[in-house]
């Protein structure tokens, strides 16, 4: 590991203020799970590290007034599936609760899951699979971007030096009806070789209005799916694994092209048979 | 440099570190308790699993720094009378020492529920891994006092045993489990319907 400075500021505008003063050499870590690793190779030598940990309101989930679901950054995987979570919300507890392994699972955080923008990892999977919002705070102000924007390639984030994630931001419940997670890997603390989120809406009649399908994985960011609502799970899958680089012959590349076309129809499939949510 | 202070099985331990300090190290250098093992220092065996505040963390992957002030319990803070000094190894003073583990069940003068079970079990062959097994286990047992064999190899997924192919480290969770929870040991219950066709 390379030496670096420690500073542990109180607030997210200390934080902010410590990113931008030490420039491109400062790193934001929070539990550190992914960034330590790479300390420890080298593949990351930052010179200052800024905690988020001493700083209060960053983790634990909120409900706001309109029903939307607000996830501090640094809430970690082990809170959220200890979480109670309504409806579909809940599967995100889910998700956290079947990742890593369980020592992981209580320093990970989902903001860290987002900021390391490995391709395999799920909670950005599952955040571009339901359309979630994040909340940013930088030197230049608030904002907010959507999860599918804030992914830009394999460890790549639209975040800027000086800009901290705070929150995550899951749309009301009526939004969607069912929203399902499937995912591969071989052995149980693996991160994902590629996985599948269905979200669906469904209109007067309890028809499919809407279905919103994500593929992680496979390529280095999300890929949401453009797909017919009333599609059968199969038809869909085969429609995704079409997408999926369809000239490639080499072993890796069908291996996952089939993953994508199982995940999908599952995915699909468990989310029609899926009642709507409370 | 940084200055760390650290609640170690109860016991306050605080240094002038390097920031790199990794919690391990802390640990196993300063604290100088060395039941915590490295293993592979990239989180995957467990070896270094101990509880901070209360959750079982990987500790090579945690620095010393991100959990000042923290309590902090390693496997030598579950036996509590096992940290007495012995300053002179002795035959006798082993022999003083020694106490058959099979008429140890956990009480808290004796060994933890899942120490004592991985003992009767025989969920030990080299023991490396032992340390962490124990600490996850507890961390877990804590938690979901009633799992499933299948529950119990999700949760400790996370740490590598190279000897025992996981069969009988499985078989200790479970009467460990037992035990927390209150369950008569399987032991007695024996005895106790013998008894009783006895007094018939």
């Amino acid at each position: 590991m390379r030496p670096f400075t420690w500073l542990a500021p109180d607030t997210t505008a200390e934080a902010v203020a410590l990113l931008r003063e030490h420039g491109t050499g400062a790193r934001v870590i929070a539990g550190g799970q992914s960034l330590l690793l790479a300390m420890k190779e080298r593949t990351a030598g930052p010179s200052h590290l800024v905690s988020l940990a001493g700083i209060t309101g960053l983790a634990g989930a909120t409900t706001e007034p309109d029903g939307a679901l607000v996830v501090g950054a640094a809430t970690t995987y082990a809170a959220l599936t200890r979480a109670a979570l309504p409806g579909w919300h809940g599967v995100l507890s889910d998700v956290a609760g079947d990742l890593a392994d369980r020592p992981v699972r209580n320093r990970g955080t989902i903001g860290g899951a987002l900021c390391a923008a490995d391709p395999r990892f799920d909670v950005p999977a599952l955040a571009v699979g339901v359309d979630a919002v994040l909340r940013i705070s930088g030197a230049a102000g608030d904002r907010t971007l959507p999860a599918a924007e804030f992914l830009r390639g394999n460890g790549i984030t639209a975040i800027g030096q000086d800009e901290i994630l705070t929150a995550v931001v899951l749309p009301p419940l009526p939004t969607w009806d069912a929203v399902v997670f499937e995912k591969f890997r071989h052995r149980v603390f693996d991160a994902a070789i590629v996985s599948a989120t269905c979200a669906l809406r469904r209109g007067a009649g309890g028809t499919p209005a809407a279905v919103r399908v994500t593929v992680a994985g496979a390529t280095a960011t999300p890929v949401v799916l453009d797909v017919d609502a009333a599609a059968t799970g199969a038809d869909t899958g085969d429609v995704a694994a079409a997408s999926f680089h369809p000239d490639a012959t080499d072993e890796p590349t069908r291996y996952r092209r089939e993953l994508v076309r199982t995940l999908v129809r599952r995915s699909v499939d468990r989310a029609h048979s899926q009642q709507g949510s409370a | 440099m940084q200055k760390v202070c650290l609640t170690v099985n109860g016991r306050e331990v605080s240094a002038e570190i390097d920031e790199r300090t990794l919690l391990l190290e802390f640990v196993r250098d300063v604290a100088g308790l060395t039941g915590t093992h490295n293993g592979c220092l990239e989180a995957r065996c467990g070896c270094c699993a101990i509880e901070v505040d209360g959750d079982v963390v990987k500790s090579c992957n945690v620095l010393a720094v991100q959990v000042d002030g923290a309590e902090v319990t390693t496997i030598e803070g579950l036996a509590p009378q096992r940290l007495a000094p012995v300053d002179h190894i002795t035959t006798q003073s082993l022999a003083g020492m020694y106490r058959p583990l099979e008429a140890v069940r956990g009480t808290p003068e004796d060994l933890h529920p899942v120490q004592a079970a991985f003992h009767r079990c025989h969920a030990v062959q080299c023991g490396f891994c032992t340390p962490g097994m124990v600490m996850v286990l507890k961390d877990y047992l804590e938690e979901n006092p009633d799992p499933t064999r299948d529950d119990v190899r999700r949760a400790i997924a996370g740490n590598l045993c190279r000897c025992t192919g996981y069969q009988h480290i499985v078989d200790a969770a479970m009467e460990a489990a037992a035990e927390m929870r209150g369950d008569p040991a399987p032991d007695s219950a024996a005895h106790a319907t013998t008894a009783t066709a006895d007094g018939v």
